[in-house]
Parts: C-alpha cells; structure tokens; sequence
C-alpha cells in the first residue's frame, strides 16, 4: 500500500513536469527526431544501397533504445543532481520509506510516462522512412520488462555516482556516447556483451522487429541470460547505491550548496 | 516527563578540504528533549546546530554517539525513527519550486508513504491554519519568502511525526511574518501535541517560545536550562545603582578590586553603578563599600536584561556558573 502511493505521487509529479514544461518536452523530442533524421539521411547518401533497408531499420530499433537508455538511466542523475543543488534531495532522504524506494517508483513512472513518446517516435520513424518493423507485442514485452530491470540497476549506480560527486555533469554527459554505444553495438560483434546490463536485450528485440522472430523461437538461454542480468545488475545497482548514500551521509553531501 | 529524543556523546568531524585537519563540528553533545516542548537550540556561526540538526534527521552518520527518538535507535533503525521526525532545513530550500502548494504537499506525503485520500482533508486544515488557502494552486516560486517558509513548515507538519525540527525558521522573514510563523509554531505544540526543536540566532523568537535552550558553542554544550531560570538567574545579578554624589577614589579602587566588570558613570551631582555580581551575596560587599562614605544612594534598579544580552554573556563567559 505504501508502494502504490509512493508510485502514485511519483507517478503525478513526473506527469506535472512533463506538461508544465512541455516546451521543453517537445524540444527534446524533436532534438531526437532530429538526430533520427541526420541518420536516415547518412544511411541514404553514404550507405550501401543493396542494405540499405536493413541499416535503416537497425538504425530505427537502436536509436529508439538510446533514447529508452537515456531516458531511464541518464535521466535520474541528472534529477539527483538538480535536488541536490537545489536541496528537496534531503527532504527525500528523510522520508522514512527510503530513498531508494522513491527512486524505484521514479524510474517506473517516468519509463511508464517515457513510453508513450517513445512509441510516438517510432512509429513516426517508421512512417518517415516507410520501414514498418514487426511489432510483435508479446515477444517484446517481457524481453523489455527484463532489459528495464536492468537498465534501472544501471540508473541506481549513476543515482549514488551523482548524490557522491559534485560535479557529475561532465560524466554524464560522457555517459550519453557510451550508452549511445552500447544500444549500437551488434551482439554478432562482440559475444561477451551479452552479459553487458542491456545489450544482450537490445539484440533480442532487434531479431523479433527485424528479422521476425517469435518468442517460440528464443531459446531459454537468452531469458537466461536476461533474466540473471535483471537481477545482477539491480542488486549491484542497490549496492552501489546504498554504498553512496552510506558516503554522502558520513560526509554531509546529501547538500550540493 | 517524558523523554521523546535522546542524544549522547555526538560527535562529528568533517575533514578540511585539501589538508588533513579536521573541523570538529560537534564535539560530545548530550541532551534530551521533552514530549510536548519546544527546545531552542542556540549558538554562534559554526557553533554546530545544523550539523547536531542533521544528524538527528539522519541525514548525517555522527562519527560516535547515539540518537534515540521515542525509544528507537535511529542508528540502528534509521527509517523506523524517520518516521517520527520531520524537519525544515536552513533557507528556502526544502521545497520544489516548480510545483504549486498543493502540489508539493501531496507530493510530501505521498513520498511517506500516505495516501492522497489519509490527508486530504488535513491538508485542506493547513491550508486554512497557515492562510496559503488562496494560493494553494501558485507555484511556490512565486510565492513570497514568507509564505514559502510557512509551506515548508506545513509539509513537515503533514508528516505526521512527533518531533519537527527547524533551523532558523524565522530568518529572512518580515516582522510581521515573523510573528506569525511564531504563532503558528506554538499552536502545533499546543493543539496538535508536537514536539519542537528549533534553531535559531532571533533571541526574541528564542525567549518567547521557547521552555529551554541548549546553547552550543564550537561544538560543546555550554548551556542547557530553562530560558526563565536564565533569565531569573541574570536578572537577579544586574544592578543599576544610582548614588546622590561621587565616590571617593578610594571607594572606587576598593570596588574596582571587588568587581573588575563595574562600570561607573559620573555626572555633575550624581553618578551610576552598573554592576553584574556572580553570586547575589555580593551586593553585601557593596554596599559595605559605599557605608564608609555613608554614600547616599537615589535608588537600586535591577537592569531590565533580555535574552540577547545573556545569550551574548552565556557565550562569552562559557561554562562557568549558569548552568542549571
Ligand atoms: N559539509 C561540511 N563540510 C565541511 N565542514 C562543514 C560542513 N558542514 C559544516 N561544516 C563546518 O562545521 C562547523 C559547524 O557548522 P554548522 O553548520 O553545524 O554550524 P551552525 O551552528 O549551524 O552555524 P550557523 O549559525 O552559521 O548556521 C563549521 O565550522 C562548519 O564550517
Ligand atoms: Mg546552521
């Protein structure tokens, strides 16, 4: 009960700040149609024209996760870093649910909120490029659900990064090219990547929107291996986390003023 | 009476930036406070009050010692204790500033855990008792320092805890504003049976609403009384004596001896003593000085002395013979 009115309001203030700054909303979608659309054109003009369609529809699956990436994981430093600075972060701390719960519930609401313009961008992605990707709803769904597992891990590291160091902006904004990186990478390239906290996700999901596949055509080892990643890197986030907040608590730096 | 919070042996460093000294922020600090009072916790910059304030919140691990908050170990179970504290923190900073009043106090009381339909009609009561019914839709950037403040004050209200601690909570407000914020903070103690632990540098705050204070200074407790025992305690130490002549020299130098502090004033036909005696007794030897004279005297006044002056003395004297 407590879980679900800590989503609830959650949920509703990640709403409130979404619609009270819309502006700033639409420019950030229309930033990434914009790169979107730098890519279509790259592919168009320098691209082999013989896989042509292929590379735009790689394009189209990847560049839809970077932003999923971002949004989930990039996102809650920079929330972490803006309450720190502006000083809510310590009242968040004294909530006697936890820090960390109100996190979960952030990371949730705002994939939950993040979702519905991501499905806008794809599908206006698709329309422009007229490559319509196969949307096998439940063959995605629970290969999305494991990989959200364990991007909100990875978000939990950089949440306790962000609350121990001051000036994480710079790192951040690093972070962006490496998980821009990590969504491009093909599996084919790099086997042991697999094990990375969402590629291996990112790969599945490329197969069933390009190739086709069905779930029935996913074998154990690959739930397997998102399923241990799920839990991997969300416990390793937590820890790392805890670890933080143990750090920022010893040395007063729950205030970044 | 009933003890709701409890701390012992606090101690807290922080290491100074780029060297390997270490600021001894608070330094074995212990006092308890009272269900149902209002503690002020006073001092000079750095003395330490913010740093004892967020170590009480949690907020802060203390290096040693412990806090206990009606009956739990809050270092041992840090959340089960939050659930009966909330807190103002220092300046405008407890609130989000891009959500309007209402929003930020379901927001708060969603973040603890409640449900919008457990408070919604205590927040409709705090909207009315802290007059912020009219702007309950504004955002809080908008609203002026005051109001502000009083939002803040209302959130850690809605928290639902015994114990609310607020550091400085009057600074940068108008008189006027002031004032109420004081009203406001002695009606909760009164009707709605919460403690409060309060910081602050406004000794007129302090000895208003305050029972008693537990002044620190470069980490220690110097003080920990109530605030008429301190003011009873100053009180009937002050003097201002008014003679209908001058003393002699010899008079002078002998109370010059006695009392270091006099301070003697002349004028054409009468002069003042201003004294502050240590013990009460005192005044024995001093009148015994003015009998060799049989210097005549106009009149004895206790100095009216407030909280300010003793708070000022209290720091500057130390330890030495005001504790209670
Ligand atoms: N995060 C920190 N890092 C390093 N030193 C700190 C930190 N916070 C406080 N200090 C130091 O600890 C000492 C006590 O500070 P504190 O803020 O507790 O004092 P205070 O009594 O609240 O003062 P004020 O009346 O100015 O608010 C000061 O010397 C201060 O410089
Ligand atoms: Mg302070």
């Amino acid at each position: 009960m407590h879980w679900l009115n800590l989503l609830k309001a959650n949920t509703k203030k990640e709403y409130i700040e979404l619609k009270r700054y819309l502006p700033n909303t639409l420019a950030m979608i229309v930033t990434f149609y914009a790169i979107f659309l730098g890519m279509f054109a790259g592919i168009q003009l320098i691209g082999d024209p013989s896989t042509q369609d292929i590379n735009i529809q790689y394009a189209i699956v990847n560049y839809i996760f970077w932003f999923l990436a971002m949004m989930v994981m990039n996102n809650i430093g920079w929330e972490i870093t803006n309450e720190a600075m502006r000083g809510t972060l310590e009242q968040l701390c004294m909530s006697p649910m936890g820090v960390w719960r109100i996190m979960v519930t952030r990371l949730i609401s705002s994939t939950v909120l993040n979702f519905i313009v991501i499905v806008a961008l794809l599908y206006v992605s698709m329309l422009t490029t007229g490559q319509w990707l196969n949307i096998d709803v439940l063959t995605i769904l629970p290969i999305l659900m494991l990989t959200l597992i364990s991007m909100f891990g990875v978000g939990f590291m950089i949440a306790g990064i962000s609350i121990v160091l001051k000036q994480v902006q710079a790192f951040l904004q690093i972070l962006q090219f490496i998980l821009a990186g990590l969504t491009f990478i093909p599996l084919s390239v790099a086997p042991m990547f697999a094990y990375l906290p969402f590629v291996k996700g990112v790969d599945l999901v490329r197969n069933v929107m390009i190739d086709g596949v069905t779930i029935s055509h996913i074998g154990w080892e690959s739930f397997l291996i998102l399923g241990f990643n799920a839990i991997f890197y969300f416990a390793l986030g937590l820890i790392i986390f805890f670890f933080c907040e143990r750090i920022a608590m010893n040395k007063g730096l729950l205030a970044h003023y | 009476m009933d003890t709701i919070i409890e701390v012992e042996g606090l101690k807290k460093s922080y290491k100074k930036r780029r060297s390997k000294e270490f600021v001894h922020a608070v330094d074995d600090v212990s006092f308890t406070v009272n269900r149902g009072e209002i503690l002020g916790l006073l001092g000079p910059n750095g003395a330490g009050k913010t740093t004892t304030i967020k170590m009480i919140c949690g907020l802060l691990i203390p290096d040693s010692g412990s806090i206990v908050i009606n009956g739990i170990n809050s270092r041992r179970k840090r959340l089960d204790a939050l659930r009966h504290i909330s807190a103002v923190l220092e300046g405008n900073r407890n609130l989000y500033w891009r959500l309007t009043v209402k929003e930020n106090l379901d927001y708060f009381a969603g973040n603890r855990g409640l449900s919008r339909k457990e408070v919604r009609v205590q927040i409709e009561d705090l909207l009315k008792k802290f007059s912020l019914k009219e702007k309950q839709h504004e955002l809080v950037n908008r609203l002026s320092r005051g109001m502000q403040q009083k939002l803040a004050i209302a959130v850690a209200m809605l928290a639902d805890s015994e114990v609310i601690l607020l550091d400085e909570p009057t600074l940068g407000l108008d008189v006027e504003t002031g004032y109420e914020v004081r009203d406001l903070l002695r009606s909760i103690v009164k009707d709605d049976n919460r403690t409060i632990i309060i910081s602050s540098h406004d000794m007129d705050v302090v000895q208003d609403l305050c029972n008693r204070t537990v002044i620190i200074d470069k980490g220690k407790i110097v003080t920990n009384d109530k605030v008429e025992n301190l003011l009873r305690l100053f009180q009937v130490r002050a003097y201002t004596i008014t003679l209908g002549g001058l003393l002699s020299d010899q008079q002078h130098q002998c109370l010059l001896q006695k009392f270091p502090q006099l301070e003697y004033t002349t004028d054409t036909i009468q002069s003042t003593l201003e004294i502050d005696l240590v013990k009460s007794e005192e005044i024995y030897d001093l009148f015994d000085v003015l009998k060799m004279e049989n210097t005549f005297i106009e009149s004895i006044d206790r100095s009216t002395i407030n909280f300010e002056q003793i708070f000022m003395k209290i720091v500057k004297e130390g330890a030495e013979g005001c504790t209670g």
